[in-house]
């Protein structure tokens, strides 16, 4: 690897000003008397306040008005969670619904069971175990019951998580 | 007398939407940008904007204070961004109809007519460029490059290490780079 090919690596870096003090020096050094990496140095400036300025102008016409409505109208037909179970109990008597209620009731008679045998009977690997999985908008619940090899499968409507980081952070793949 | 932001978060917190708004209308042009950079669609960034501003609203009460409320805010918008962009299966052809946008919205810039047309067709050739990238390049530049973001913060956002952030953004730019040629 050339001078010039290891310098233009760090280029970016240099500019954003995150190298390490020793590295800036090298680079700021390099970049002073190299016209082609200055060349490089220029076209990264130029990369970066190109791609900002094509976003301003394409954002430049969104009014607040509009944007807040829509903030405003999600925020409006946001349920309580006593609302919530009001209208899943209301709609109880539809067939869907009663189908959701047989893997509900074997969720509890199965942890039931794993929980009140008498201990002398106890086998660690004969509980029930439940897991929970974040979907979108849904929670996945399993429980796998080992003695039976039954996995029942739950499914049921998101309430969001008071923390921190609402969200979870991106997967971070090594896309390179 | 203004309020801080500070004040206007815990007014947030109490319950006041009104302040909610207000912090919304500080924030939501470059929370948008950013979506924008990563979903390309104009509607589906707007939606996704909204989404992350609700989401923000919901979740206010968890804001601590650790970081500033726009990393905080940045952090769902980029997240919900990027979900969004590896669920949708769009063809890349249609994806280039809202770029006639760009055409529009640019007319207020500058004043020089030369500039403002290199800059309207440069930017049209580096939004269709970025669209190549994957959501995790996009978003690195987007933070970097449009907001300034440090890598600290965008690895924080992004959930990795600032080596990483590092060599991301290398690679985003080399990419765009070759794409635009010697536009630049
Ligand atoms: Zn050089």
């Amino acid at each position: 690897m050339s001078d010039c090919d290891r310098i233009q690596e760090w280029l970016g870096a240099w500019l954003d000003g995150e190298l390490p003090q020793a590295r800036s020096a090298e680079v700021k050094l390099h970049v002073e008397k190299c016209a082609a990496c200055a060349a490089e140095k220029v076209r990264i400036q130029r990369l970066d306040a190109a791609l900002k300025r094509a976003l301003e102008a394409r954002v430049s016409d969104a009014a607040f008005a509009p944007f807040w409505a829509g903030v405003r109208e999600r925020i409006a037909q946001e349920k309580s969670p006593r609302q919530r179970v009001f209208d899943w109990m209301r709609r109880g008597v539809a067939f869907p619904r009663i189908a959701w209620g047989v893997p509900v009731a074997a969720v509890v008679l199965i942890a039931l069971f794993s929980t009140i045998r008498p201990s002398g009977w106890f086998v660690p690997s004969n509980q029930a175990s439940v897991e929970s999985i974040d979907g979108h908008g849904f929670n996945v619940a399993l429980l796998r019951e080992a003695k039976t090899k039954t996995t029942v499968i739950w499914l049921f409507e998101n309430q969001e998580t008071e923390d921190e980081n609402p969200v979870e952070p991106a997967a971070s793949e090594q896309a390179f | 007398m203004e309020l801080t932001e500070r004040d206007l978060i815990r007014n947030c917190q109490k319950g006041d939407s009104a302040a909610y708004e207000e912090l919304t209308a500080k924030y939501y042009r470059r929370v948008l940008m950013v979506i924008l950079g990563i979903v390309h669609h104009r509607e589906d960034a707007m939606e996704v904007a909204q989404e992350t501003f609700y989401k923000g609203f919901r979740n206010i009460k968890s804001f601590q204070g650790g970081s500033s409320f726009y990393t905080w805010i940045y952090r769902i918008a980029v997240n919900l961004a990027i979900d969004f962009q590896r669920r949708q299966k769009r063809a890349v052809a249609d994806s280039r109809e809202n770029m006639d946008d760009v055409v529009v919205a640019s007319e207020s810039l500058g004043t020089d007519p030369y500039r403002e047309l290199r800059d309207r067709e440069l930017g049209e050739r580096l939004l269709a460029a970025i669209d190549e990238l994957t959501p995790d390049h996009k978003a690195v530049i987007l933070m970097r490059a449009v907001e300034g973001l440090s890598y600290k913060e965008i690895g924080r956002i992004m959930g990795c290490s600032e080596g990483t952030v590092m060599s991301r953004l290398h690679y985003a730019r080399k990419k765009l780079q070759e794409k635009l040629g010697p536009d630049l």
